[in-house]
């Protein structure tokens, strides 16, 4: 009997670290269930991302509909290059959209927010967004602040 | 192509650490027979014991059981001339976690392909021929002293070897226990056909079953013969290992300067005049 | 003078390298060869032995480790007003590196060691010559089955640890010091990734894994056969493997995190 008790916990034991897994990729790192959607890609050029990585969210009204893949430089343009993954249900983003690199909090976590724009096209994967607004950089913040108190 | 002798060891050395414990040690075991190798404490006994059984391999000479060469086996040939030994450890050596029947039917569980009914009469029989069938479902650390060596023994034992080897199977034993394993050696070895190898120092119990005595000492061979031969023997050594004798060849005294030389207070050397006698106070 | 301080360093440096080729001999041989029938039954056994019996410890330390992380974290945070991002710290803090290194400095004092001393009696009981002269190889029998048993187990209890520690945090931070609880989850699943922070954590205690099972397994399979020997040998046990689980935490950690 002793030994029925012996393999009836090691196998509480496995399936318990199995459980745990499970709710650590759920709860603790917001593995998201449900098969993995469809997504497209799209990029997007700055003239500085001020600390944007890799796995930020892409944003729309507030709303988290991809993630940042990459951030590298544009040789050509020497400009940042974002490259995003977006949700392919999210198919109504115009090719007017403008992408901004957001902070949210405090901690300064980057992020990017999209806005639609009035097009009646959309764009696809593969596509370049045109409109972008950089991060903010304090120092320039601040330099722009003295400028114009300096000009007043 | 049975062998008068079922063990020989020839030229053999052996050194452990920085000691030379065997120097062109030279011993033959007959087959059939009860031998008993003794010998004073740290002489070897029990590596003499792990040489024989291949755990250990000699620095120079050879070793020879059934007829091979140990040196020449391989890993297969090696097990399966253990196969063909048992050897009771000094503790027993029972795993600690299988009961005893258990314990005693974990060689047929690895080597025979007994059915399980088969294998279970094995074991209670090796168990009835040590006594302790009653026992099967104890576990070792639930055994006495002697009743462990018997297990181990019915485990030495149930595979059917033809030889088997006995490190020290008396010591700490109580009078009954040493008679029940006297008993059972002696049977076992001439009911079995085994021949059986005993390292000891306790000579009375040793010499009252055993055919032939190999004295070891000094890295050697002291003396070999029966153990009649060995007790009347008049070489000092032998003798005073034989009749348990506290002070002969080998003295009671460790090598020191002389008494009187160290004693520093007057109260000191009155005791020691008093009670220790005139020769030892000269040894130096 | 130097020069002889030099000869015994470059003395115990070989006879360090040699112990270390003779613990690897050790580990290759006991896993060589697949295990008999009986397999499945000895693994099983080492399970409950080493894994189960860890798990009390476990669960006891994570809980209160938990809980005290998110009570500094809160004190900490709290001044920059960002005491709402304190169930990131808690989970970032516990998963890439609390929870491998706590949990297996656990393993090692209570597994470790009990595995040290279980081999070392076993030696000194001369039931490892005793299977030998059975033909049995002691490495297959006794040391494998533990060794895959430590690498099965650290795992599961360091991802217990996690889960453990994340709501014990959760306990003080939501429960006693009124943190938001949906900022606590919130902001912790945005923060920790599966595959950089949870992943990297188990990958980390795996590798402590190996480090203190196979310690312990060598130490207690080459320790004196006196109960003077089984216990230094169990010290050793600990502090080795504790020495080494802090030492290649770091190591990890920079090719982990550190971008290195």
């Amino acid at each position: 009997m002793a030994k029925k008790w012996l393999e009836i916990s090691v196998g509480g034991f496995l399936v318990a670290g199995v459980v745990a897994l499970l709710a650590l990729a759920l709860q603790v790192s917001g593995t998201h269930m449900g098969g993995t959607s469809e997504q497209y890609q799209l990029s997007a050029l700055f003239d500085n991302t001020a600390g944007l990585s890799a796995k930020a969210r892409v944003t729309l009204v507030g709303v988290t509909i991809g993630e940042v893949e990459g951030v590298s430089i544009d040789s050509q343009t020497l400009m940042a290059r974002v490259d995003m993954t977006i949700d392919s249900s999210v198919d109504y983003l115009t090719l007017d959209s403008s992408a901004s690199i957001l902070t949210a909090g405090l901690l300064g976590e980057k992020y990017v927010g999209l806005s639609v724009g009035a097009d009646e096209d959309m764009l696809v994967h593969g596509d370049m967004i045109e409109d972008t607004q950089s991060a903010l950089v304090l120092e320039e913040l601040v330099g722009q602040v003295l400028l114009n108190l300096g000009n007043d | 192509m049975s062998q008068t002798y079922l063990i020989e060891v020839r030229d053999l050395s052996f050194a452990r650490a920085d000691r030379l414990i065997f120097d062109k040690l030279n011993i033959k075991v007959r087959r059939g027979s009860v031998t008993a190798i003794m010998g004073p404490s740290g002489c070897g006994k029990t590596t003499l014991l792990r040489l024989i059984g291949g755990q250990l391999a000699p620095a120079q000479g050879d070793i020879f059981v059934f007829g091979e060469d140990l040196s020449n086996l391989s890993r297969d040939q090696l097990t399966s001339l253990r196969s063909r030994m048992g050897v009771l450890f000094q503790s027993g050596a029972l795993f600690t976690d299988l009961d005893v029947f258990e314990n005693v039917a974990f060689p047929l569980r690895e080597h025979s392909l007994l059915a399980e009914d088969e294998l279970q009469d094995q074991v209670l029989l090796q168990l009835e021929a040590v006594g302790l069938r009653g026992a099967r479902h104890l576990m070792p650390s639930e055994l006495s002293g002697g009743m462990a060596r018997r297990v181990a023994l019915a485990r030495a034992i149930v595979m059917g070897p033809e030889l088997i080897l006995y490190d020290e199977p008396f010591a700490g034993q109580d009078p009954i226990s040493m008679a029940v394993l006297q008993r059972l050696i002696r049977t076992l070895n001439d009911q079995l056909q085994l021949t059986s190898v005993l390292v000891s120092h306790d000579v009375a119990e040793a010499c009252a079953i055993a055919d032939e005595v190999i004295l070891l000492g000094r890295g050697n061979l002291l003396a070999q013969g029966s153990p009649e031969e060995l007790l009347n023997s008049s070489d000092p050594m032998v003798h005073q290992f034989m009749h348990g004798q506290a002070d002969g060849a080998i003295p009671f005294h460790f090598p020191a300067p002389g008494l009187m030389t160290e004693l520093r207070t007057e109260s000191g050397r009155k005791q020691a005049a008093l009670t220790v006698t005139a020769d030892v106070q000269e040894a130096s | 003078m130097v020069f002889n301080w030099l000869q015994s360093l470059g003395e115990q440096t070989l006879q360090g390298l040699s112990r270390l080729g003779a613990a690897l001999l050790m580990l290759l041989q006991s896993l060589m060869v697949l295990p008999g029938p009986r397999g499945w039954q000895r693994l099983t056994q080492q399970l409950y032995v080493v894994g189960v019996q860890s798990f009390i410890i476990i669960l006891v330390s994570a809980g209160f480790i938990g809980m005290v992380l998110g009570l500094q974290g809160y004190t900490l945070l709290v001044d920059y007003g960002s005491e709402q991002a304190v169930g990131q710290m808690v989970a970032l803090t516990l998963v890439r590196e609390l929870a491998p290194v706590v949990a297996g400095l656990l393993f090692a004092g209570r597994a470790g060691s009990a595995l040290t001393a279980e081999l070392g009696l076993m030696k000194a009981t001369e039931q490892l010559a005793s299977l030998e002269m059975f033909g049995v190889d002691p490495l297959h029998r006794i040391v494998a089955p533990r060794f895959i048993a430590g690498l099965i187990s650290l795992p599961i209890l360091v991802i217990i640890f996690n889960l453990v520690g994340v709501y014990g945090g959760h306990l003080v931070a939501v429960e006693w010091l009124g943190v938001h609880s949906g900022a606590y989850w919130g902001n912790m699943q945005a923060a920790v990734s599966f595959s950089d922070d949870i992943l990297n954590g188990l990958i980390k205690a795996l590798v402590f894994a190996i480090l203190v099972t196979w310690t312990a397994l060598y130490q207690g399979y080459t320790c004196a056969p006196t109960s003077q020997g089984i216990s230094e040998a169990t010290t050793r046990t600990v502090v080795y493997s504790s020495l080494m689980i802090l030492g290649f935490d770091f190591i990890l950690t920079a090719l982990m995190f550190g971008g290195l």
